[in-house]
């Protein structure tokens, strides 16, 4: 108590943060009229937007804007910058990083941030327009870092997950919330870092935490209401299509992962949506789950409207070496036949018929894999791994995977497909350990290699898997890769250069320094005739995993949005 | 000076004899969160408040850890009875809340956290934040039964 009799000056009642920010609070509304049927016919009518995670459902990361091309990258020029740095404690606080995908519709963008920042920006001026912040625990396990991946938007609404695995609604115009539903039980050390998925009237959401011993699961929500509408678990309990590939006793299907952490691809035609699932718990002690343990490191077709899976492809059986196929799959016709492509893990390239996922080619995309082979049958065959306690063994690529989870490109105009690579290798030792709910479940110590690890941005032919060119640089590629119609692969460095290649031939026409490493997701967009590229710098999320060479290099978190002069 | 290593019940003890649990003795500031900690008051309608003060020359909020028993809606009557001025950024959804709290006067916050998990708050002017002037909001609780994993129950550390 105060010691003086006076009476208390009256200090009022606390105001949100951002009314001390000069923010206008409102954005155009232009997402009312978003709706599945735009977002499908996404490519080829609205080139100027990107209205969804992968600019369009088929994962091309491919742009129809041509402004910005191979004659006149070299004249590029930062727009603006939009920034936001750190505001007091919080979850992770050494490891959040700008993973995000900018979304774009008419001239407004859409962009989360890490540790619950969700924002509006003006697309020209990049004006902060409104924000929402969900408050994150400061205890939430992250295994990767405080990470978000971006938004999705339709019917007024702007959708995002949080780190302690709420899917939130927010009004498009003001940012304020219109739904929160939990999908994730943060005491089993579940968590979310998913861009969401609008498919007709629903969004689509999965789960992370595939390294606390979980069992995952993908989420739809209806739109409007947030009603849950299904739940699709990745595992199978005893009894259920894919419960023989798990042990007949005991409770390994119970924490057995296959998270689905990343945004799926969907082909209306088809209505498959198709979604790449995580490594298995734990990750390296694979002697406590004998089987193939399906549905992990997967590709599981999944019938969007009931959560059902129709079919699947199981990379990696049995995994142990941390190899999650959570990566995209890209979708395009190959020979008039419906094919889809994956980068995995593991060092090999697929090229699979996406109507019943047979397998039609297989071929390396890294230079180096120890760990086993895959025959161009599709046969998989095991030869280094942690097979006995304490014993340390070395191979390539690492758990981070000769690609992790940030995106290829497919071009129609070359037909080329680009990868990000990383060419780093690990030792893990196997330490087994018993399972507790909330803690780590990886069943080994890992050491990622800091030394001879380099990258490279390579083009790959679908039609042979034969490599076109390669862009080689000096440390591992950690990026998503955007093509556009203009000839460029654009391809940030986790040095902080971000860069323009000719997509015919690799050679680097135009390059820029943020400041920070990339490992994020770029996108273009025009407004009023005038095209833009949005970049989201900001080094940070599971360095020790996937580049540790760089771990001590500079943090950031600014968004540079790039045009051509006036 | 007794050993280092202590046993929990004797921390409090150690913090005062050490001179960590005030300002400018051990150290220059205090370390953080080394004030009481308290539950908020929940009425029938389960509606939950509290008060947190700041305590002259001892940069520390008091409570330094408040402990809601679910989440929801917290409301915080917020006194600086220090003969300086401090602030407050407070989490809550949607977004941080800020107060100003000139020397001897008296505020109020509303704040909407999920449960279960904790959150720091602070006084971000001048390095209040570094000399004490941050707490910790504790939210207990569990997951809703429909977002659960549908397994049974596991071993917990």
């Amino acid at each position: 108590m105060t010691d003086t009799a006076e009476p208390y000056v009256d200090a009022g009642h606390a105001v949100s943060n951002s009314t001390l920010a000069e923010i206008p609070g409102t954005a155009p509304d232009v997402t009312s009229g978003v709706n599945y049927e735009r977002i499908r016919n996404a490519r080829g009518a609205e080139p100027h937007n990107w209205l969804t995670y992968y600019g369009a459902y088929d994962g091309q990361r491919y742009s129809e804007l041509d402004q910005i091309n191979a004659e006149n990258v070299s004249r590029l020029k930062v727009e603006w910058v939009f920034q936001c740095g750190a505001v007091g404690l919080q979850a992770g606080a050494t490891t959040y990083a700008f993973e995000a995908s900018p979304i774009v519709v008419d001239g407004v963008m859409y962009i989360t941030g890490w540790d619950g920042w969700c924002w509006a920006i003006d697309a020209v001026t990049g004006q902060e327009l409104w924000r929402y912040r969900h408050a994150i625990p400061f205890d939430v396990s992250l295994c990767c870092g405080n990470v978000n991946r971006g938004v999705a938007v339709a019917h007024g609404k702007v959708f995002y997950v949080t780190q302690n695995a709420h899917l939130v609604a927010l009004d498009a115009t003001d940012g304020k919330p219109v739904w929160d539903k939990v999908y994730g039980d943060v005491r089993a050390g579940e968590s979310a870092t998913v861009a969401p998925l609008i498919i007709k009237d629903k969004v689509i959401v999965g789960s992370s935490g595939g390294e606390f011993g979980v069992r995952g699961h993908l989420d739809a929500f209806d739109i409007d209401s947030g009603e849950h509408q299904w739940r699709c678990y990745t595992v199978p309990k005893p009894g259920e299509p894919g419960s023989d590939t798990w042990p007949a006793d005991g409770e390994a299907w119970t924490r057995g992962g296959a998270n689905c952490w990343l945004t799926g691809t969907y082909d209306p035609e088809l209505n498959l949506l198709y979604v790449g699932t995580g490594n298995p718990a734990p990750d390296f002690d694979g002697e406590v789950r004998p089987g193939d343990n399906l549905f992990t490191d997967s590709l599981v077709a999944v019938d969007p409207d009931v959560g059902e899976i129709r079919w699947h492809y199981q990379y990696n059986p049995h995994d142990v070496w941390d190899y999650d196929s959570i990566s995209e799959h890209i979708l395009f016709e190959l020979d008039g036949r419906k094919v889809l492509a994956h980068f995995d893990k593991n060092g090999y390239g697929f090229i699979l018929d996406r109507t019943d996922g047979e397998l039609i080619r297989v071929f390396p995309f890294v230079d180096r894999i120890t760990w086993g082979e895959i025959t161009p049958d599709g046969q998989v065959t095991p030869k280094l791994y942690p097979e006995k306690e304490g014993e340390p063994v070395h191979f390539w690529p690492g758990p981070a995977g000769g690609k992790e989870w940030t995106h290829a490109a497919y071009s129609p105009q070359t037909g080329l497909l680009y990868v990000p690579i990383q060419e780093v290798g690990a030792t893990a030792t196997r330490r087994r350990r018993e399972f507790k709910e909330g803690i780590p479940y990886w069943g080994a110590g890992v050491a990622v290699d800091i030394e001879d690890a380099y990258g490279m941005v390579t083009a790959f032919d679908p039609a042979t898997g034969q490599e076109a060119w390669r862009w080689r640089n000096d440390t591992p590629m950690c990026a998503s890769v955007l093509a556009t119609a203009g000839g460029l692969v654009f391809a940030g460095e986790p040095t902080g250069e971000f860069n323009a290649l000719d997509a015919r031939t690799g050679e680097q026409l135009w390059q820029f320094q943020c400041g920070s490493g990339h490992h994020s997701s770029p996108s273009t967009y025009s407004v009023n005739g005038k095209q833009y590229l949005a970049v989201p710098s900001g080094w940070g999320g599971w360095i020790e995993g996937f580049n540790p060479g760089m771990l001590g290099a500079p943090h950031g978190a600014a968004l540079f949005v790039f045009a051509l002069p006036d | 000076m007794e050993a280092m290593a202590t046993p929990t019940e004797q921390r409090a003890v150690t913090l005062s004899d050490v001179g960590l649990d005030t300002q400018n003795k051990a150290t220059i500031g205090r370390v953080l969160a080394t004030g009481k900690i308290e539950q908020a008051k929940e009425d029938s309608d389960g509606r939950m408040s509290a008060t947190i003060r700041i305590q002259p020359d001892q940069l520390v909020f008091e409570p330094s850890v408040l402990v809601l028993p679910h989440g929801g809606q917290v409301e915080l009557e917020l006194i600086n009875d220090d003969k300086n001025t401090h602030c407050a950024l407070l989490p809550s959804n949607g977004d941080s809340q800020f107060i100003w709290l000139v020397n001897h006067s008296r505020g109020t916050a509303t704040l909407s956290l999920d449960g279960p998990g904790y959150y720091w708050f602070s006084s971000p002017t001048g390095n209040d934040e570094g000399r004490g002037l941050t707490g910790a909001i504790v939210v207990m609780g569990d997951t809703p039964p429909e977002a659960r994993l549908d397994r049974p129950t596991q071993p917990r550390p």
